[in-house]
């Protein structure tokens, strides 16, 4: 068996008295597509920016292609191949969505080079044909995909999707589903944040689940979905959490 | 990557031409050729000040220690040594980067205001220094270049104004090209991520720290070498003046955020205006009543930048567009 492509061990994160990741362990191997789900304020996103590096863990090791790389910076984590996008979109909204998406491809590339692999990009995730207009002026669904082009552009061997579905039509999730199923197929791995169960079932093959910061569950859909741990974060003591989960 | 259209590069070259020629009909000596030294001395420390400040949107209000130090480096070792200023803002512009280099380190982890309140303390610093160093710069009297009967460009001592015009123009026209080459590079790119999301910029790969450190070694090099040129032009500075919060540190950056901070001709655009606005502020109010001059100054600039808080290149881009569209529909 080969070496995962990640490997997080036990990983905490606190802020002040707050832990909003515990003890959480799990490895990630090259070529999966991996859903991390939980309630809202489960820590899902401190654990994306924690394995990006915008903070370190307080405790733990996080393993990535066979190094280190917990305390690094963020670009050093890019530079090996780790990268995400934004839940609430950080886009540099003054430039345009070529140059977003080419300022993703100077990681490995000179400029001529860059601009040629955004304009690829950008039709890969079907925007091509807003490639010039400027992005803070995009409708939500189109800046997320400005956001995963411009992640792609970075040539990850690893990208973490937070809510890119988010907003869509079941029409455009279908073809984000396709777009990552495809990328998956050229030798990328990824782990998907996403709320919305149907599309996470459809496209993921294992399941980790957080509740509270604490991973609850690891499995695949099918097994996830009878986890009594998992039915009560979700619909126990919170009733109103069902709508997640249909 | 900025393109523009036959007649602005004509209008440009116009603009060039008029800046080479126009001199060469003036008194050599004469109040307008100054003026228009002060420009162009201004004009590039507001494009010098924009590579960091417009580009990465990192304030620095602390810019005349880059300035200073051109002015002192070259003025001491001329005086005491007998060094030409030549090589005197060589060394101005290398101390200049080791200053930037040192201040760097606190201080660009900083964002927004804090950073422009540490880059001010700085700028105060070294006037704080100056001042009190009198062994070295004469302290607060101030410091005189001394005068060569045998002018020449190696003592950078001339006759008439009209070499210190061409040198100040030749500068500036330098930190323009510059600025536009930065600008339109794969550096441009990075500054430009900075500017709109440091956070983002570092998770895609932007190391943010180094490129915000080579923006502003290449800023605080290009404002020492006019520091040089300034001493060698007015003959005489003080702490007071040459580390002035005022004087150079603020107006530098004013100039490029009036004309339009990050773009080209911003800086171009920002002393044109704000250089003879301010000498007929202090020519027709001046004798009248102490203060009143600055006041009308400051007055004038509130009232331009209340009216468009964008520069004035983007306002110009905006009207020229409106008078396009209307033309076409």
């Amino acid at each position: 068996m080969t070496e995962p492509l990640l490997q997080l061990k036990n990983v905490t994160r606190r802020f002040g008295g707050l832990v909003a990741n515990s003890g959480i362990s799990f490895d990630v191997r090259k070529g999966e597509i991996i859903g991390l789900i939980g309630p809202n304020g489960a820590g899902k996103t401190t654990l994306f920016n924690i394995l990006v590096g915008i903070y370190p863990p307080t405790e733990g090791e996080v393993i990535f292609d066979g190094r280190r790389i917990n305390g690094l910076k963020p670009h050093k984590i890019a530079k090996a191949g780790l990268t995400k996008t934004f839940q609430n979109v950080a886009l540099f909204a003054e430039s345009s969505v070529l140059d977003n998406v080419v300022t993703g491809g100077l990681l490995h590339l000179k400029l001529s080079e860059a601009r040629d692999f955004a304009m690829t990009t950008l039709d890969r995730v079907g925007i091509g044909h807003i490639a010039h207009k400027k992005a803070g002026d995009l409708s939500f669904p189109e800046r997320a995909r400005v956001e995963v082009a411009r992640a792609l552009c970075t040539s990850p061997k690893l990208l973490l999707l937070d809510e890119v579905m988010a907003a869509l039509t079941p029409a455009e999730m279908e073809e984000i589903i396709d777009l990552v199923r495809g990328l998956r197929d050229d030798g990328m791995t990824f782990i998907v944040v996403e709320h919305h169960m149907k599309a996470v079932m459809k496209l993921c093959e294992r399941l980790i689940v957080l509740n509270f910061g604490q991973l609850i569950a690891d499995a695949t859909p099918e097994e996830v979905t009878r986890n009594e741990r998992v039915l009560e974060a979700y619909l126990g003591s919170n009733f109103s959490a069902e709508r997640e989960v249909h | 990557m900025t393109r523009y259209s036959p007649l602005s590069l004509a209008f440009l070259a116009a603009v060039i031409a008029a800046l080479i020629l126009l001199p060469l009909g003036m008194d050599p000596n004469g109040y307008l050729l100054r003026i228009m030294c002060l420009m162009l001395l201004f004009g590039g420390l507001g494009q010098a000040w924009n590579l960091v400040g417009g580009l990465a949107n990192q304030i620095s209000l602390g810019h005349a220690a880059y300035f200073g130090i051109g002015a002192y480096s070259s003025t001491i070792l001329f005086n005491q040594f007998d060094i030409s200023p030549l090589i005197g803002a060589v060394v101005g512009m290398a101390l200049a980067a080791v200053f930037a280099l040192i201040l760097s380190l606190p201080t660009l982890r900083l964002r927004g205001h804090y950073f422009a309140l540490a880059t001010l303390a700085a700028g105060e610093v070294a006037r704080v220094i100056a001042n009190s160093w009198t062994s070295l710069t004469g302290g607060p009297v101030g410091i005189s270049v001394s005068y060569r009967p045998d002018q020449s460009w190696w003592m950078l001592q001339f006759q008439t104004v009209l070499p210190n015009y061409y040198l100040f123009l030749a500068t500036f026209l330098i930190i323009s090209l510059v600025f536009w080459l930065v600008k339109n590079s794969a550096f441009g790119y990075r500054l430009r991520a900075i500017k709109e999301n440091e956070t983002a910029a570092e998770v895609i790969g932007v190391n943010t720290y180094r490129v915000k450190l080579m923006a502003s070694l290449l800023s605080a090099v290009f404002t020492a070498v006019l520091g040089t040129l300034y001493a060698q032009f007015q003959f005489f500075f003080d702490p007071d003046t040459i580390f002035g919060l005022a004087a150079f540190s603020v107006k530098m950056a004013l100039i490029a955020i009036l004309g339009g901070v990050g773009t080209v001709f911003g800086p171009w655009v920002g002393a044109l205006v704000i250089i003879p606005l301010e000498e007929m502020a202090n020519s027709y109010l001046g004798n009248s009543l102490a203060g009143l001059s600055q006041f009308a100054y400051g007055v004038l600039l509130i009232i331009v930048i209340l009216i468009n808080p964008h520069g004035l290149i983007p306002l110009m881009q905006s009207m020229k567009a409106k008078v396009l569209g209307r033309r076409a529909s």
